[in-house]
């Protein structure tokens, strides 16, 4: 039998990025109200059809219900406690990089994210987003000289606003549900990525995202759109401080792939989960979704799960285009009193469409970890194909893995398979490793990682070593 | 919906017995399932209202079975038919449960009842007369096969209800037809109760005519080391749900399940199992399968849960699904609830059309296509049928399958 005790050492998890940064901030009063998403509007100097969308989003949301369906248990939401719009005191315009705030570089050089040029990671371009504004955008004459537009979303609405109102709502409309009625009314900032056709995106591109305030929510929007045969790979990051209080999270993040187009997005999400009882946290409900619009078009969602209190969080594919192709890769690890209900939906519509989804849950604690997916062969999705595969590990007698796929065919001409399983870390192959002189917290790690390594092969590079990190993170305790 | 006026306006009747005034007292507040609910929700709500429209037959016309011949060595019962049973032999006896067993049973059983989640039981309970309620005591060893029929009349409804209790060590084979009549609705439940150590071979088949409806409930309570096996067949209903309720009360049980629906024209069947580990060691090993042609719709949803006491719990779950039209479908569901971690637990679903490389194969060695997917169709139904008991002989299922339209 392992011994109860080291498990439970094993899997304590020292959050690294709990620290605030003291810096003022601009912050409008708590609550939600016209008034209050006017003043969203009026602050981000949006065009009129901008704030016509939010307030039709916002009537939308009044008339609706927080869903209840997902297994998950969490203390009501007063949405009129919290605070819409918080964002860094600044100088009204930055021209370049020095003129940032030193404490805001500060912050994201602890979290490992240099914002400064020089100190570039391996071509990565980074749209640094703190509480509601986006601080800074690397890499951007680089990226110009290709065309390919990266910049926060309030910036787009301001010098692409044509982009903006052809396809800001048409993956992801205000009316899908209670959260994306919630963003779409309040949604602050967020990236939108643009790459024009043929052109392959010269670097890596990626987000990443800070709360800092822990009474005002955050609700980013991110818009990606790859024009015809052109191709781009996306990185996402978040972090929060520990406060005891839990803070809300609603982001939606819409992506739009043309003919022979591809989009790669990977997650690496790590909110601060609250402590051991339990206490605080980020509740993270999240709408994203991609549409392969075009011929032979390819999005591929890659995450990693490791934070948040609550997760409530499913990254579909609507699969239009014949040929085209969707693929969903997922490591959600929840430890402690974390619960996570996270999944795919791929909906294949068009002809000859594919999809693949891979899922891996780790549970520890007392958490609660389910897989929730949808894959739904239309009547014209003649010669589709999908494979789902879902493993579940548990660790500790506490934990609990929830599976429930839904699976819909009204296509003969299609084919469905999926498969899932649930086991623990095995007596024999820890024993194994043991009797080979690794200790038991490393052995644990590496199973941990071999279980998860069909996922983290499919993240980017610099990713894939961060998610390998972050999970024996969360799994390294006091032993050793 | 004539069923459900009858529930509401049913107040006080002298004549109901005390379970159908519990029953009815239950579902007075909300007659009707909550069709927004996950057992609910794909269910066809005109067909259900179709099912509720007939009156309630309490009188049967005397049954007879049309097919297939009682053969001396099987032991044959009706509901309905006031058959009384007596049977007591060297190594076996078969009787009657007394009123007041079959009372108090049935109200333990109801107490854990949930209005949406056992709507079905509720249902059948409330409007099911001591006439069609037989309650068994089986026990011993070698007892010959046993039929037992349960039948709807036309144009009306029709609940009946089965108890058996299955004593300590014994060990039998059973088969339950469930007949449907041309424009009728039979509700079927049926309450099984496994004593340690004691095992069944438990046959299920139900079987309709043009537009028979039929809500068929099985309550399954598993002790230690019992051994369950099921094997069940529905098709030909124009409406037609088949609820598994499984419970391994202490674990250490063994359950085996395979089941089939096949649905044609604009005919929807559904199978719902839950299967509940309350204890150790317990074992499932489940497969459903499915076949939609033509306009048809087939649903599969299987629970497993397995709580932290249920550890070194070992099920599987198995959906295959066959969709044979371009107007047919099919939802399957398979899904697991784990907290035990010393656990094996896996399911899988696939959906597909025949095999195309395979029926290539026997048409180049000559054999039509019609004959080629009959072959196919036919080593699909067989795992089935083959486990199904007492029927293998004598009731051609297989035949029936293939031939009838």
């Amino acid at each position: 039998m392992v011994n109860e005790n080291l498990v439970k050492d094993v899997v304590k998890e020292p959050y690294k990025y709990g620290f605030v940064t003291d810096i003022e901030t601009e912050k409008i009063e708590k609550g939600l109200n016209e008034d209050i998403i006017k003043l969203i509007s009026q602050k981000k100097e949006e065009p009129k059809f901008l704030l016509d969308f939010r307030l039709k989003a916002f009537k939308k949301w009044q008339k609706m219900k927080e869903p209840d369906w997902a297994a998950l248990g969490y203390k009501k939401i007063d949405y009129q406690d919290i605070i819409y719009y918080s964002a860094p005191k600044q100088k009204e315009k930055i021209s370049s990089l020095d003129e940032v705030d030193p404490k805001l570089l500060e912050t994201f050089d602890k979290l490992g994210i240099p914002l400064t040029e020089q100190k570039k990671l391996t071509n990565v371009a980074v749209d640094a987003v703190f509480d509601s504004v986006s601080i800074a955008t690397t890499f951007r004459e680089e990226l110009a000289e290709h065309g390919v537009i990266f910049c926060s979303i309030s910036e787009a609405v301001k010098n692409h606003a044509d982009l903006i109102e052809k396809y800001l709502g048409t993956v992801v409309p205000a009316s899908d549900n209670y959260f994306a009625a919630l963003n779409s009314a309040v949604f602050s900032d967020g990236s939108f990525v643009y790459i024009p056709k043929g052109v392959t995106c010269p670097m890596d591109l990626s987000s990443y995202f800070r709360i800092n305030s822990g009474d005002s929510g955050q609700f980013e929007r991110t818009l990606i759109i790859a024009e015809e045969s052109s191709s781009v790979s996306y990185l996402e990051g978040c972090t929060a401080p520990m406060f005891d209080t839990n803070t809300l999270h609603a982001a939606v993040v819409e992506l739009i792939a043309l003919d022979d187009a591809s989009i790669k997005y990977s997650t690496v999400q790590n909110w601060y989960a609250g402590d051991e009882e339990g206490i605080g946290g980020i509740f993270n409900f999240v709408t994203k979704r991609g549409k392969c619009l075009g011929k032979r078009s390819k999005i591929s969602w890659s995450q990693v799960e490791t934070g948040s209190a609550i997760t409530w969080k499913y990254p579909s594919c609507l699969l239009l285009g014949e040929e085209s192709v969707g693929e969903f890769y997922s490591v959600a690890l929840t430890n402690n009193l974390q619960q996570a209900d996270t999944g795919t939906k791929m909906i294949h519509i068009g002809p000859k469409t594919k999809s693949t989804i891979v899922s891996k849950g780790i549970s520890a604690g007392n958490s609660k970890n389910s897989y929730r997916g949808l894959v739904k062969m239309g009547t014209k999705a003649t010669g589709s194909r999908n494979y789902s595969q879902c493993d579940s590990m548990l660790i500790g007698d506490q934990a609990s893995a929830n599976t429930f796929p839904y699976i819909k065919s009204q296509q003969p001409n299609s084919e469905i398979e999926h498969e899932a399983s649930t086991c623990r870390i095995s007596e024999d192959q820890l024993f194994y490793l043991q009797s080979r002189g690794i200790e038991f917290e490393e052995a644990v790690s590496m199973m941990v990682s071999g279980f998860c390594r069909d996922v983290f092969n499919q993240l980017p590079m610099e990713f894939a070593a961060e998610a390998d990190k972050l999970l024996a993170l969360k799994l390294e305790g006091s032993v050793g | 919906m004539e069923i459900i006026e009858k529930i509401k306006t049913n107040k006080s009747d002298d004549i109901l017995t005390e379970i159908q005034k519990i029953c009815l007292r239950k579902l007075q507040s909300s007659p009707l399932p909550n069709p927004k609910s996950e057992l609910w929700r794909l269910s066809n709500k005109s067909k259900l209202s179709n099912f509720l429209d007939y009156s309630v037959n309490e009188k049967d016309s005397k049954f007879d079975i049309p097919y297939p011949k009682n053969s001396q060595s099987t032991i044959r019962l009706i509901i309905g038919e006031n058959c009384q049973i007596k049977l007591i032999e060297k190594n076996y006896s078969i009787q009657q449960l007394s009123d007041d067993e079959l009372q108090k049973y049935i109200k333990e059983q109801i107490s854990f009842f949930k209005q949406n989640e056992n709507w079905s039981d509720l249902l059948n309970l409330s409007l099911s007369c001591k006439n069609n309620i037989l309650g068994l005591k089986i026990n011993g060893s070698k007892i010959p096969p046993i039929e037992i029929f349960s039948h709807a009349s036309s144009n009306s409804f029709n609940a009946k209800t089965l108890v058996i209790f299955l004593e300590k060590n014994c060990d039998v084979e059973l088969l339950q037809v469930n007949l449907g009549k041309e424009n009728s609705s039979l509700s079927q439940s049926t309450f099984f109760c496994l004593k340690e150590n004691s095992s069944v071979n438990h046959g299920v088949v139900s079987y309709g005519e043009k537009r028979s409806n039929l809500l068929n409930s099985l309550n399954v309570i598993q002790q230690k080391n019992s051994a369950y096996n099921l094997g069940s067949l529905h098709f030909k209903f124009n409406y037609a749900r088949f609820e598994i309720s499984i419970k391994q009360s202490a674990g250490n049980a063994k359950t085996n399940i395979k089941g089939m629906q096949i649905t044609k024209k604009d005919e929807q069947i559904s199978t719902y199992t839950k299967i509940e580990f309350n204890g150790p060691n317990g074992f499932l090993d489940q497969i459903n399968k499915s076949l939609a042609d033509d306009k048809s719709h087939a649903i599969f949803e299987g629970s497993i849960i397995v709580p932290k006491i249920a550890q070194r719990t070992d099920a599987s779950q198995l959906s295959r699904n066959l969709l044979l039209s371009n107007l047919a479908q099919i939802d399957t569901k398979p899904q697991l609830e784990i907290i035990a971690d010393d656990v094996k637990c896996k399911h899988g679903a696939t959906i597909s059309q025949l095999n195309e490389e395979e029926l290539f194969y026997m048409r180049t060695r000559g054999i039509t296509l019609t004959e080629a997917s009959k072959l196919q169709l036919s080593s699909y139904f067989q795992e089935i049928i083959s486990f199904i008991p007492i029927s293998k002989d004598k009731w051609d299922l297989l035949d029936k399958l293939l031939n009838e339209n």
